[in-house]
């Protein structure tokens, strides 16, 4: 069975268009990022309390706050997992002197003396929530500039350059989905992110390798048409693994907790990536080669 | 050809051989009962298996995770004398400074001072005339501070009641400290922040110690009589034979005679009880122990089942009613008559009440013996005592001449030095240590109780059993059904060939799982996640490799060129790709803390891995299959 047999499709053609979508929602994702919504950054990265609790029987937010203003918490965020009876309940401060999840305890008490449980609690200090966000920012930056150097032996500098920006591309689209949807980023998340790094990556080098191949043989052709050429060779493959990758990212969804925010990062991912290596790392490294040529001659 | 095929072959059947054996005890461990395990604890074979079972993470089975940090800025107030408010304003600006910037607090305190020219002489003795010496000294406090903090809740270890309790130090001030499957997570934050307990104890008179192991002896001895009437009269009433098994349990695990140590005892020697076989029926308690060094030595075996008898309430009652029992911090290494070098632990009987609290002591420090004394050119520790600890110690020693005092730290026994002379001063040394290194571990012993060092909890986690249980079984769940999606797809598009995928797919998931057993690695939500991703990876491979192969066969290439071609050319895309996915997973294994790590170990071990089950494996069944007759051809 196939899907595709040889096809061509002239993708290079259609890539200013995807040049100035892609900008756009760059721009939106900035914007959002930077000037409106920010990010919605879970305790790991602020510092603060979590409480998991789950009660055996149907409760509302309005009862929870209630219960909590007799421990002075009602400022607490209180969020319902989707299709439980579980609520994640987070404290800005990690109190030292009375330790938060007791008050917590104490308070839903008020609603039902045993009627729940809690099921996990989370404490971060401010200063490991600063670390922690210096070293995610590090493990980033410092994943994109090992990659540069690394295709930049295996390949050429250009190829390099089509790379990262299809990396920063992504990252930077998947972060604005997130800022825009208000999705909770977490340490999970964040190993999410670096996992579309990669996973974006494997189809960006598959298709370099194919140009680097291609290139070889059609000399004479200019760069457009030799990369239009391997998309076209390689899109049987990048749709299958994109779909097996898929069906696996999706199972996932219906996970609990931080596997199913993984999983949305990874489902998003999966569709960018795809997008960026034919739209942002193909491109790229045209319009790097014209440019170049340009200059010599 | 066809020999090259039987050698990959053989590689392969290696590698499952080694996959399976390093499996073997992750799934016989799990398979066992719960009687089983409890069996295994008291005749000290479980370690073995535990060594090399996959953990489960704390997200998994429930547990806490702490991570503590020194607070440095607290020690040096501690440590300061004659505080002005001009030395409360520097250190608050300096701590302000190190909360906010994370910069090293020592750095920032030395910038201060040199730009206030404080002169730090002023507060601090003992230390030096210059600021840059007092301030090394002080840093040097704090490595101290830190030891002693490591000590303390490493000493706690079996109080925490968890079977594998991880203490580790992690960077230049923080510890974390992680505690699978903790009930009592209150308890566990008390132990971990509350202050040691230094106490020095009179040793009891070797004869009452002897008497009580005597009378235990006898009182087992009446208790393996009435496991014997059991087995003969089994028409008992319920209630008399209720009560008699309770007895039949502890006494038959102790001798190590249930049906299941029986097996072990024969299969293998050197795990089961070091137990003399005639001295059993005449001295079941006794013949647990050794004499070390004129002390009871319990060897590491036999401990548990020690500590079960001693703490059966019937035992109990023959207990001195003023005495107890504690057990030594460490196992000495000791070599018997009959060669064989084993890990004893020394077991203590007591005084109850302490002789002399530690908090008495002002200084304890390791050195070497001046020429004029009796212990010259030996490793010492040093202590002093303040007047009212140096009266308390001179009234101790003086009635005690010739007695034994055991150094007590939590509980636990670090040494029990002979009291030689009277100590008038409250100045006295410690000899007898085999090295220097023993020597400063004493005296970090000896400072832990006096000089308590202020830690903070800076990250806490807990997760409930139940939760762990729900994330396993959903985890587990959802990954069945993602890897079945996946197989059923390859299998129905690439048919004979996407069954080897699948194959390949399926050893990958075996392999990655026995190097995680091997490396002792622990198993955790986004470690699954990991695993479920290495699926995506090991089935990218395959498809890039097929679809070369299809592009190659429809070129008019003969399978088996196909297939060379295919192979080939996919492997550098495979490698490119797979190195670069790599090279991420090992920023995440270095920057990621926790979960993160987890994520990053599994897919570092499951690319590797499916390099080997998508290329190696398949292509030597394709060689297989095109070896021994041409194919015209392939079901791909």
């Amino acid at each position: 069975m196939r899907f595709f047999k040889e096809t061509n499709i002239q993708f290079i053609k259609f890539s200013k268009t995807a040049i100035i979508l892609s900008s756009v929602f760059l721009l939106i994702s900035l914007v959002s990022i930077f000037l409106i919504r920010g990010f919605n950054l879970g305790i790991d990265f602020t510092g603060g309390t979590l409480v998991q609790v789950q009660f055996e029987k149907e409760t509302t937010t309005g009862e929870i706050r209630n219960a909590l203003a007799s421990v002075n918490l009602q400022n607490s965020v209180i969020q319902k997992s989707t299709g439980t009876n579980e609520y994640m309940i987070r404290v800005a401060q990690m109190n030292d002197e009375n330790d938060v999840p007791t008050l917590v305890t104490q308070g839903l008490k008020k609603i039902n003396d045993s009627g729940f449980e809690i099921r996990k609690t989370e404490k971060v200090g401010p200063k490991i929530g600063q670390e922690l966000r210096r070293n995610t920012i590090y493990a980033i930056v410092f994943a994109i500039l090992v990659i540069g150097v690394y295709i930049s032996i295996r390949f050429q500098f250009r190829f390099a350059i089509g790379a990262v920006v299809a990396l920063i591309h992504d990252v930077l689209f998947t972060l604005g989905i997130f800022s825009l949807a208000h999705l909770e980023i977490s340490l999970s998340t964040i190993a999410a992110f670096l996992t579309i790094v990669g996973y974006s990556l494997n189809d960006t080098i598959v298709l370099y390798d194919r140009v680097r191949e291609d290139m070889k043989i059609m000399r004479f052709d200019p760069i457009e048409a030799i990369i239009n050429k391997s998309i076209n060779q390689t899109l049987s493959r990048t749709i299958i693994t994109s779909l097996t990758t898929f069906f696996v990212v999706f199972v996932l969804i219906f996970a609990s907790g931080e596997v199913r925010v993984f999983a949305i990062a990874m489902m998003i991912g999966v569709v960018v990536g795809t997008y960026s290596s034919i739209y942002v790392a193909g491109p790229v490294v045209i319009a790097w080669q014209n440019k170049f040529n340009a200059k010599k001659n | 050809m066809f020999k090259k095929t039987n050698i990959r072959f053989i590689i392969i059947g290696l590698a499952l051989l080694l996959a399976g054996y390093s499996l073997f005890w992750t799934i016989a461990y799990n398979t066992f009962s719960e009687e089983k395990l409890e069996a295994m604890r008291t005749d000290g074979t479980i370690d073995q298996f535990e060594a090399r079972t996959i953990r489960l993470g704390l997200d998994l089975q429930g547990g806490m995770h702490v991570v503590l940090e020194l607070n440095i800025p607290r020690l040096v107030e501690t440590l300061a004398s004659n505080k002005t408010p001009q030395f409360d304003a520097l250190l608050e600006k300096c701590t302000k400074e190190h909360r906010e910037s994370g910069e090293d607090f020592f750095t920032i305190f030395r910038r201060n001072v040199d730009v206030e020219d404080f002169k730090l002489v002023r507060h601090f003795n003992d230390r030096g005339y210059k600021n840059s010496e007092i301030i090394a000294s002080l840093q040097d406090e704090s490595k101290d501070a830190m030891q002693r903090a490591l000590q303390i809740i490493r000493n706690r270890v079996d109080q925490f009641g968890v079977s594998e309790p991880t203490i580790q130090k992690a960077g230049q001030n923080r510890i974390i400290v992680e505690l699978a499957g903790i009930k009592d997570i209150e308890h566990a934050r008390n132990l971990i922040q509350s202050t040691a307990l230094l106490e020095f104890t009179l040793l009891k008179d070797p004869q009452v110690t002897q008497s009580f192991i005597s009378s235990v002896d006898n009182y087992l001895k009446t208790g393996h009589g009435d496991i014997v009437k059991e087995e003969t009269a089994e028409e008992d009433t319920t209630v008399a034979l209720k009560e008699s098994k309770d007895k039949a349990v502890s006494v038959n695990e102790l001798l190590g005679i249930s049906e299941t140590d029986a097996e072990m005892e024969s299969s293998d020697n050197d795990t089961s009880l070091v137990v003399d076989e005639e001295l059993f029926a005449e001295k079941p308690f006794s013949s647990l122990m050794r004499n070390v060094h004129n002390s009871i030595g319990v060897p590491e075996k036999n401990v548990y089942a020690v500590k079960k008898i001693l703490a059966n309430p019937e035992v109990q009652k023959l207990l001195p009613y003023d005495s107890k029992f504690l057990w030594s911090a460490k196992p000495e290494r000791v070599t018997t008559n009959d060669g064989k070098t084993e890990n004893y632990y020394l077991l203590y009987h007591l005084e109850r009440e302490a002789g002399i609290q530690g908090k008495y002591i002002t200084k304890a420090t390791a050195t070497i013996g001046g020429a004029q004394t009796k212990a010259s050119g030996q490793p010492i520790v040093n202590i002093s005592m303040n007047n009212e600890g140096a009266k308390i110690f001179s009234r101790l020693t003086g009635s005690n001449i010739g007695k034994f005092l055991a150094i007590i730290l939590d509980d636990k026994i670090y040494m029990a030095p002979r009291l030689s002379v009277k100590i008038p001063n409250g100045s006295a040394y410690i000899e007898g240590l085999e090295s220097m290194e023993e020597a400063k571990n004493l005296a970090i012993v000896l400072r832990a109780g006096a000089l308590p060092a202020p830690v903070d909890i800076m990250e806490e986690r807990t997760i409930g059993p139940s939760l762990g249980r729900d994330s396993i079984n959903t985890s587990a769940k959802v990954g069945l059904i993602g890897f079945l999606l996946v197989i059923a797809f390859m299998a129905f598009y690439y048919k004979g060939a996407g069954l080897l995928a699948d194959l390949a797919v399926l050893l990958n998931f075996i392999f990655v799982m026995a190097i995680l057993a091997t490396l002792g690695a622990t198993l955790s939500l986004p470690g699954i996640a990991g695993l479920i991703l290495t699926v995506g990876i090991a089935v990218d491979a395959n498809v890039l490799i097929f679809e070369r192969i299809r592009e190659e066969l429809e070129r008019g290439k003969t399978v088996r060129a196909a297939i060379d071609a295919g192979y080939n050319r996919a492997f550098r895309t495979i490698l490119d790709a797979n190195v670069t996915t790599m090279l991420t997973a090992l920023i995440l294994m270095q920057f990621g803390t926790g979960p993160v790590r987890g994520f990053g170990v599994t897919l570092f071990w499951g690319i590797l891995c499916s390099m080997f089950t998508a290329i190696f494996v398949t292509r030597t069944i394709f060689n297989f299959r095109t070896d021994r007759k041409i194919l015209k051809t392939l079901s791909i």
